[in-house]
């Protein structure tokens, strides 16, 4: 018989921390909100200050905000710094040439030049992406599933059906990770290989489709009758024993993000006519 | 409800036996594409705190019987009900399942498919939650049922983190948390192993033990499940009820009629069965171990017919003086980080046939995934029929050993019956591939099956093809990983039926297994494991003899040992482990 057990368990109770420690107390709405304005802004801004400023932004509120452990730390100080220079470069190479500034040459390969303005293009649209995925790693680092649900069924009223049943689904995860370990295992076993390279992995691939597919629609039939067994979905709404309610100092942390991202916006104006 | 069963209810009221909780009448469900009503004709009542269980052969429609009693059939999986349904008083028919719910609570067999929060406490709270009952009298709830399982200590715990045993008794506080007076439990123990089957019906005989629920219980594990049973109703092949009444009229005076319609007995009652055509008076028929030991204690020092003694001893060995086919030396097994198997010497001959048990992470799959190259052993560890399966590609692999996973589903990689088993033979000409095809097809009972894919075969045949795969390649050894895990008993039989035939044509069976009975009536050698160890490798019956070793192993004794072991005063039948050895099998 075999078990299947998660390696990181989501619905685990965040354990109790400093009252520094503010952002796993909030209500995941607000995490969300703050931010989110920021977000949308920065996919229009095309300068370097603005994304490093809003980067900066997001680090100090996670930094302070969130609970120091090594996760955190290698995101912030090891993958996101990695990311954007990944990113960046990528993007240097990838612009239009003609349409950069053509004042300095940073690398020369035979008639081939990568122009000092072409990396400040690529730069600044890595740091962008990096900004946004740190503000949205505000909410996220710091918000568990379940809340999540809770927090939209109980503020923006979705129904619990849908709310609920998501949250199910998150015990999916693990198991259809371990059966899939089990599918490919028993493909290797039969030869059914097909050699290496892209090609001969799409087909390996889609081979493990139909029998993932099968045992998940059943595994999901079964959830739904045990669901609907205990009398899920009997009445309109349900006693909700966790409460995620939204406070004054959600409305704080949301005014304030607001303001100093307006802040932000308004001293580097990123608009500015060159 | 007509006036004569309204004067009937009326008077059984008046007697001061109380109200029915379930009433079902000539009930006869059709699933929807389905051409045959299953059950068909079932009738039974269940009253406050009885303990009812349903038997019936595989096919009868238990499963789907008890999905009618809250209204799972027809309002979640479509079905067509005739007959009468009434719950509480209400028409099940029609009535909402959340409605329903409150009345009738279920556990189902598989104590992963039914759990859908985060935490213990959260999923028993789940269902009162539900029906809005006020937070505190949820928790009150909780906590009582929580308490009942022995599963309040764990509250806090994700239910992943549980054994089988425990997340199944978790499930059944989920069902004591809605409050509702009837507890239908469909196969709770299929999917454990033997250390959770014990758990679960400890827990429910706690809940027995305290009288205000009445239960229904569909189960083929009758050796845990018969001593807390009051009432047994049965139904027969098509799902007609022909026996409702107590424990002692049905499973112990219409004993041998019920094991003729292919439902399943108690392991004791079967032996007993055959005791009795061996001159033994067994009076009454004895349904669990003790009884059966008690009853043959009662008797005289020696069976009353001395010259039926058991048919033949364990066969010998095998492997004694042939050339081991499979040869495992000195291999240690590394998963991931953590070394699973430790220093493994081992020899298996033609022919044999192996059972590999232990308690859960002793390493028995690990073992046998190993010798078939499914895990990659160490080089120059493992070799099977000379072949050193560390180095083998798939295809020698395939020639050599066949492997069959838990679930068949996993393993077929083609789109028809046919190229599944032509995978297997890409080197053949085409004529000579499709003529084994054929062989296969015929041995396996797939014949008029070629085209179709494997995926809409039966349970059955799925699990034949993916014997059929394994050996199609010709391979001389085949090892299965808990084929029976799950299954129900014909189910179980059939593939165990199946696999002693290919025995006896020559192809050595390795089979890991937790179902102990099982091992006794099939394998004549055992390999025991304990923590990557090889505990003890000797003859099945010289295994089980040995109680310190089975129990230093964390197993158990199968019933019919539980039944014979070390009894004085019959020492002709204290050896016996399996069934067919015992006297007064038809010669």
């Amino acid at each position: 018989m075999t078990t299947v057990r998660a390696a990181v368990d989501p619905y685990a109770e965040a354990a109790p921390a400093s009252a520094v420690r503010f952002l796993p107390a909030l209500n995941p709405l607000a995490k969300l909100a703050g931010p989110a304005p920021a977000m949308v802004m920065l996919v229009f801004v095309r300068d370097l200050a603005t994304p490093l400023a809003f980067l900066t932004l997001a680090y100090a509120v996670l930094l302070v905000g969130a609970r120091t452990t090594a996760r955190l730390a290698v995101l912030l100080l090891v993958a996101l710094p990695a990311a954007a220079v990944v990113i960046g470069l990528g993007f240097s190479l990838w612009v239009d040439p003609a349409g950069v500034d053509h004042g300095t040459v940073v690398l020369r390969i035979g008639d081939w030049r990568l122009y000092g303005g072409a990396v400040g293009i690529g730069l600044a649209t890595g740091l962008r992406l990096v900004a946004i995925v740190a503000l949205a790693l505000i909410a996220g680092l710091t918000t568990t599933g379940p809340d999540l649900a809770r927090a939209l069924v109980q503020q923006l009223r979705m129904p619990y059906r849908i709310g609920y049943t998501a949250l199910a689904a998150f015990r999916f995860v693990p198991r259809f990770r371990h059966e899939l370990d089990v599918i490919r295992q028993a493909h290797r076993v039969r030869g059914a290989n097909g050699g290496a390279g892209p090609f001969a992995a799409a087909v390996r691939w889609t081979g493990y489709v139909i029998p993932l597919l099968a045992g998940a629609i059943r595994h999901a039939e079964r959830v739904a009758l045990a669901m609907d067994a205990r009398a899920f979905g009997a009445f309109p709404d349900r006693t909700e024993r966790h409460e995620v309610p939204f406070r004054a100092r959600d409305v704080v942390f949301v005014v304030a993000f607001l303001v100093v991202s307006a802040a932000i916006l308004a001293l580097f104006f990123p608009w500015r006519p060159a | 409800m007509t006036a004569t069963d309204r004067a009937a209810s009326a008077a059984s009221a008046a007697g001061g036996s109380p109200r029915r909780l379930v009433r079902v009448r000539e009930v006869r469900i059709t699933h929807e594409g389905a051409d045959a009503a299953a059950p068909d004709g079932a009738s039974l009542d269940v009253r406050p705190g009885e303990v009812v269980l349903l038997l019936g052969p595989s096919g009868s429609g238990k499963s789907t019987l008890t999905l009618a009693l809250n209204g799972l059939i027809p309002h979640d999986v479509p079905a067509v009900v005739t007959g009468e349904v009434e719950v509480a008083g209400r028409d099940a028919r029609v009535t909402p399942v959340s409605v329903l719910s409150q009345h009738v609570g279920m556990v189902f067999q598989d104590p992963d498919a039914q759990l859908v929060t985060g935490t213990v406490l959260d999923e028993v709270a789940f269902g009162p939650e539900n029906l809005r009952v006020p937070v505190g009298d949820v928790l009150a709830r909780a906590e009582t049922a929580l308490r009942r399982v022995g599963l309040w200590e764990r509250r806090g715990d994700n239910p992943d983190r549980l054994s089988g045993g425990g997340r199944q008794r978790l499930a059944i506080a989920a069902a004591l948390a809605l409050g509702s007076e009837l507890l239908v439990l469909d196969e709770p123990t299929a999917n454990l192993d033997p250390q959770g089957i014990d758990e679960v019906y400890a827990a429910l005989a706690e809940v027995v033990a305290s009288g205000d629920r009445a239960i229904l219980l569909v189960e083929h594990n009758l050796d845990a499940a018969v001593g807390l049973v009051q009432r047994v109703v049965v139904l027969d092949a098509h799902g007609r009820t022909i026996a409702d009444g107590p424990v002692d009229d049905v499973l112990r005076g219409r004993a041998q009629e019920l094991h003729d319609l292919g439902v399943w007995l108690p392991t004791s009652t079967l032996a007993a069965l055959r005791l009795r055509r061996a001159g033994f008076v067994l009076d009454p028929l004895p349904l669990t171990p003790a009884e059966l030991r008690a009853s043959l204690e009662a008797q005289g020092e020696r069976p009353p017919h001395p010259a039926e003694q058991p048919a033949s001893p364990t066969p010998a060995l095998a492997a004694e003086s042939r050339a081991p086919l499979i040869s495992v030396r000195g291999m240690t097994l590394r998963r991931g980080r953590t070394e699973v198997l430790h220093d493994i010497d081992l020899e298996i001959g033609a022919g044999e046939f192996v059972a590999v048990v232990g308690a859960n992470g002793a390493g028995k799959t690990s073992l046998v995934q190993a010798i078939a190259g499914v895990l990659r052993p160490p080089r120059g560890t493992v070799r099977v029929d000379g072949l050193d399966v560390a180095r083998a590609d798939a295809r020698a692999l395939a020639a050599h050993i066949g492997f069959v996973f838990q679930n068949p589903e996993h393993q077929f990689i083609a789109h028809t019956v046919h190229d599944e088993l032509a995978h297997g033979l890409r080197r053949l000409p085409a004529a000579e591939a499709d003529a084994r095809i054929a062989d296969v097809l015929a041995r396996f009972g797939l014949t008029g099956k070629e085209a179709l894919h494997p995926f809409l075969l039966s349970g059955g045949q799925k699990r034949r093809l993916s014997v059929g795969t394994a050996l199609v390649a010709g391979a001389p050894v085949l090892a299965l990983d808990e084929p029976t895990f799950g299954q129900d008993r014909a189910r179980a039989d059939e593939l165990l039926g199946l696999l002693a035939a290919l025995n006896a044509d020559g192809t050595t069976v390795i089979v890991v297994t937790h179902d102990m009975q099982l091992v006794t009536e099939y394998a004549r050698r055992t390999i025991v494991l304990r923590a990557g160890r090889i505990l003890a490798d000797a003859a099945t019956a010289e295994v089980f003899a040995d109680d310190a070793l089975v129990e230093r192993a964390g197993l158990r004794l199968p019933p019919l040992r539980q039944a014979l072991h070390g009894m004085p005063r019959h020492p002709s039948l204290a050896g016996i482990a399996r069934i067919a050895d015992l006297p007064g099998g038809i010669a």
